[in-house]
């Protein structure tokens, strides 16, 4: 969802992830942005570039907010898991 | 691009009529990408060989359009193990003998040869074991889709005291939620069966031979209808109040006692059906009604020994547990 800030179809969105380190088959990433789109979070556009139509996803208003729960969400889970491993 | 075009083809089949058209272009979109993605770096233009290596990685077809469908199940991981039992109970517990005691001696007796009438059979056995797997998953399948309120408006203070969970081992633990369904969905469909068995208490019809059952069924009939239905309050009261078990035990010493009479009833009436037909000799009858009056005998003193132990235990349980 960080990545769709900026709109991107799905072979660059799946590019960038794996530049990040994730690896993402496409047989689960187009079936998640399509979920994704239905719950609201994301917006897609058919739009044409080289001479070929794609579909550009972005984050939606919706998915803005999801996405800073989330990441707070995650930041929470990330610490507590920092404090138990150095605990031990 | 023939080789791409047919397996979007082959996707496409697999998806919902709706969502064809975007899903293959956004699917083909990526594919073509990634096609020329790899042009680009061999510094040619690929082969069939090439794009057939890049397709087997997408997956099969059926498997790539299934992740763009909704998981679905027709029954579910919380009523699967009951629907399970209720299969094994039906399938196993109640037609073979069915079959192996009543209906296989009145079809082999009666055929002219009593190895295509055990033939026969077996393959009416197995036609009844699908009409009863078919029934029953249909049932299972319309309370997946009907959720339980309970299971919606449950109350924590309900649930069963610990100490009473903690104390009693065995006989005296709390029911558990599956035998309640089982109960509960084998005490429907009993019913269903028993309330159109009404139907044939004038006589029916199998193969060659028209069977026409003895009064005393019709005495019998409704203590047996009783007996099926009480199962339903047996199933609800396991279920509602699993930790209420001597009121359960006490529900079903009364199924029990009702059992008992049905098959005392029976067992004093001797002749319980007779048989008739225009196509068999008076001997290949009278050897079908033998053997079918011993089956239903043997299935009755089954009943019987099966009704004993179970009224033990519950007694026992009954005895045992603490208020």
């Amino acid at each position: 969802m960080a990545q769709l800030r900026v709109e991107r179809y799905g072979y660059t969105l799946r590019k960038s992830l794996a530049d990040a380190g994730l690896e993402v088959d496409e047989g689960t990433l187009y079936p998640l942005l399509r979920r994704l789109e239905n719950q609201g979070l994301l917006v897609s556009e058919w739009r044409e570039e080289n001479k070929r139509n794609k579909r550009f996803y972005r984050l939606s208003p919706d998915g803005e907010a999801i996405l800073g729960q989330l990441l707070d969400e995650w930041q929470g889970i990330n610490s507590s898991i920092s404090k138990i491993v150095q605990g031990e | 691009m023939e080789l791409l075009d047919r397996y979007l083809n082959a996707v496409r089949f697999w998806l919902p009529p709706a969502q064809q058209d975007d899903i293959i272009a956004e699917l083909g979109d990526d594919i073509r990408t990634q096609i020329e993605e790899r042009e680009a770096t061999l510094g040619r233009t690929l082969d069939d060989d090439d794009v057939a290596v890049i397709l087997k990685q997408r997956g099969h077809p059926m498997l790539m359009a299934t992740r763009y469908l909704p998981q679905q199940s027709l029954i579910g991981p919380v009523l699967y193990p009951v629907y399970v039992m209720v299969l094994r109970i039906v399938l196993l517990w109640v037609m073979v003998p069915v079959f192996v005691l009543i209906v296989g001696p009145i079809v082999i007796a009666t055929a002219a040869n009593p190895t295509v009438g055990a033939i026969q059979t077996v393959w009416n056995l197995a036609m009844a074991d699908v009409f009863s797997l078919g029934v029953i998953t249909l049932v299972f399948a319309i309370l997946e889709r009907r959720p339980l309120k309970e299971l919606a408006n449950w109350d924590p203070r309900k649930l069963p005291t610990v100490t009473l969970m903690k104390a009693l081992p065995d006989v005296r633990q709390p029911i558990p939620r599956a035998t309640a369904i089982a109960e509960l969905i084998f005490g429907i469909i009993c019913t269903g069966v028993c309330l159109q068995a009404a139907w044939y208490l004038g006589g029916f019809n199998l193969d060659v031979v028209h069977i026409v059952l003895a009064p005393v069924w019709r005495l019998v009939y409704p203590l047996v209808l009783l007996y099926c239905v009480a199962g339903i309050p047996l199933g609800w009261v396991g279920l509602v109040w699993p930790a209420r078990i001597r009121l359960r035990s006490v529900i079903r010493l009364a199924i029990n006692a009702i059992g008992l009479i049905v098959i005392g009833v029976l067992a004093q009436a001797g002749i319980l059906l007779t048989l008739t037909s225009s196509e068999l000799s008076t001997a290949s009858l009278a050897d079908a009604t033998h053997w079918t009056s011993l089956g239903v005998h043997i299935f009755l003193g089954a009943a019987a020994i099966v009704t004993f132990m179970d009224m033990a235990q519950e007694i026992r349980r009954c005895l045992t547990v603490r208020w």
